[in-house]
């Protein structure tokens, strides 16, 4: 009997080992999904511990960076060229933004944050490159200003983790910085002042907001809202309210506004107003963008589909893929580029009529 | 199942992390402390069950039985079958309490991990399982020195020092001894003492590399764990301090 005892204490032993263990990994796995950037030439995109160039044209693979995974350093904001097209930046999982030389891939600059021991920190979103900066938002409140040598000229705290890109406005020429602390930051490019802040609005938001011509900034909140800022005055000028939480960046189409949330209903709201053109919840959660291309709206699903729709709101096609499709459609010359999760292709290249064209890695 | 059973946890852990005015390390401890309490009938039954196994092999009936057969491990095994009947004992009744908080250990750990979402797809998944949650995003995961999502160490000198990790460790080996039998079973160099060292030995050190390389939340769940068991079996009256310092030789003048 004692060693049927034994026999059990071990698997039991070994089970809670192995159950724990399934849960995460070693310890909380930073995990996001892909992030792609496309030029004419070359598509730009991270994913896990290595960013990647390929071929636009067929998706051959031109370099991957770091050329061996560093252990413990991931990436997935999507990365982002410089305005002088010399540089191409990543923000990793773990403390570092990196310059790397987009046509080469080799690494130009490291910028280290000083770490807090406490925690790494992550850079969600990608920074926004404007003329000679780079404004980098990351996981512990900070919005880090650096020069295109990689030196910090300053920096802004907010309340919460920042896990959206900055926006640039035209009209007021300063940055808008969203928290998870509700708040919608606009900020002095030069020096990082605080020029105002919006009331609170009701919720995290984590997706960059969009900015009409007219100076309306829209912006999604997981209080399962869409909330519409004028610039000038810096009232709110609407809300629109969600079935769930509004976690994608709404798009800005004309006199239209796409908005959706992750319960997967998507809306065409009449901008000015905020009033609901129409609706429609073709299944699954929508956490990114959507890609408006040639009259034609573009957006993916957790459910693992594209969903095409035409401005009506009438769906005309919904193709299913494999893995998940959390991250949205991007536009790459005559091509759709969609960056799956948890599947063996990192990255599609499709037709307009979602005929794959390649993917990355090939297949053996 | 599984997954309504997950949701459940961590709309209960949000809830008392709200309570408390959105600490997350109290949350853990007093979630912890909760689960210990509502499963407590299992425990008293697995404590129970312990106990007279304990008296068992500890009796001269036991004692004899071992030495006559020592060396016919079939007729031993049907002869210890035969005073499990006699006496109304299980030998599986202090298991089955453990099998079935198996699933609640489990799922609580779940609960902690997939509530310190810190990248987006740990949020996707989290609001997966809040219907109402979005108010207490993010979740504030410092405590004390600690971030609760990472690996803790505590910068000593330039060194990180690994206190928590250190501290289930201790709580796991006074935890362990202080039920282990002592003497009959523990000490008569059986299969039974030989496990019971066995698992002395190595539980806390299994426990401590989980808290040294998981999350520390999980770490802070393991301290809390271990002492309200110390803290049970304390009141309960069934704790054996003897057992957890290592006997000092007698001298006779």
């Amino acid at each position: 009997m004692t060693k049927i005892k034994k026999i059990l204490l071990i698997t039991l032993l070994a089970l809670l080992a192995l159950a724990l263990g399934a849960c995460s990994g070693r310890r909380i796995v930073a995990a996001g999904w892909s992030g792609v950037t496309a030029t004419e030439e070359t598509v730009y995109f991270s994913y896990g511990p290595q960013a990647y160039a390929v071929s636009l044209n067929n998706g051959v693979q031109k370099w991957q960076y770091p050329a061996e995974p560093i252990n413990g350093v991931d990436f997935y904001a999507p990365p982002i060229l410089t305005p002088d097209g010399e540089q191409l930046i990543l923000g990793s999982y773990k403390d570092e933004i990196h310059s790397v030389n987009p046509v080469s891939g080799l690494q130009q600059w490291v910028y280290t944050v000083p770490v807090d021991s406490r925690s790494s920190i992550r850079f969600i979103d990608s920074p926004l490159a404007k003329d000679e900066m780079i404004y980098a938002p990351a996981s512990n409140n900070t919005l880090y200003a650096l020069d295109l040598d990689g030196n910090l000229q300053w920096e802004y705290k907010t309340e919460d983790p920042l896990w959206a890109s900055p926006v640039w406005s035209e009209n007021c020429q300063c940055l808008y910085q969203v928290s998870m602390d509700r708040y919608l930051y606009a900020l002095d490019p030069k020096d990082g002042t605080l020029l105002w802040k919006s009331e609170d609005l009701g919720g995290p938001i984590v997706s960059p907001p969009a900015i009409s011509e007219t100076g309306l900034i829209i912006v999604s909140t997981f209080n399962n809202e869409v909330i519409a800022i004028d610039e000038n005055s810096q009232a709110i000028e609407w809300r629109f309210p969600t079935e769930n939480w509004a976690w994608a960046s709404p798009v800005i189409d004309g006199e239209q506004v796409y908005v959706s949330d992750i319960s997967g209903d998507f809306y065409a709201l009449e901008l000015a107003t905020g009033n609901i053109l129409w609706q429609i919840q073709p299944g699954g959660g929508i956490f990114d963008s959507p890609l408006i291309l040639d009259d034609l709206i573009y957006f993916c699903t957790d459910s693992s589909s594209l969903v095409v729709v035409d401005q009506e709101g009438v769906v005309q096609r919904v193709q299913p893929f494999e893995g998940k499709l959390y991250a949205g459609p991007i536009s790459g010359g005559d091509k759709l580029l969609l960056a799956p999760s948890e599947f063996d292709f990192y990255l599609i290249a499709i037709n307009p009529n979602g005929v794959q064209t390649w993917g990355y890695p090939p297949a053996d | 199942m599984w997954d309504a059973f997950i949701t459940l946890m961590i709309n209960i852990l949000l809830f008392i992390y709200d309570l408390i005015g959105q600490n997350f390390g109290w949350a853990i401890i007093i979630f912890t402390v909760l689960v210990r309490v509502v499963t407590y009938p299992l425990n008293a039954r697995q404590m129970k069950s312990s106990k007279a196994m304990q008296e068992l092999q500890n009796s001269k009936k036991w004692q004899d039985i071992q030495k006559k057969y020592k060396d016919d491990k079939e007729t031993l095994a049907q002869k210890q079958m035969e005073i499990y009947r006699e006496m109304g004992i299980s030998p599986f009744g202090s298991c089955l309490p453990l099998l079935i908080q198996f699933p609640i250990i489990i799922g609580l750990y779940q609960a902690i991990i997939r509530t310190l979402a810190v990248t987006p797809l740990q949020l996707v998944n989290l609001s997966k399982h809040i219907n109402d949650g979005a108010n207490l995003i993010p979740i504030n995961s410092q405590f004390w020195w600690m971030e609760l999502s990472e690996p803790e160490r505590l910068p000593i000198l330039g060194v990180g020092i690994p206190i928590l990790a250190i501290l289930v460790v201790i709580t796991s080996y006074i935890q362990t001894k202080m039920i282990s039998p002592t003497g009959g079973a523990a000490g008569d160099g059986g299969q039974g003492a030989q496990m019971t060292q066995a698992m002395t030995m190595y539980m806390p050190f299994l426990m401590g590399y989980l808290a040294l390389t998981f999350a520390s939340g999980l770490a802070l769940y393991f301290i809390a764990t271990n002492l309200a068991t110390i803290a049970q079996y304390m009141i309960t009256g069934q704790a054996n301090f003897d057992n957890i310092l290592p006997k000092l030789p007698s001298f006779n003048r």
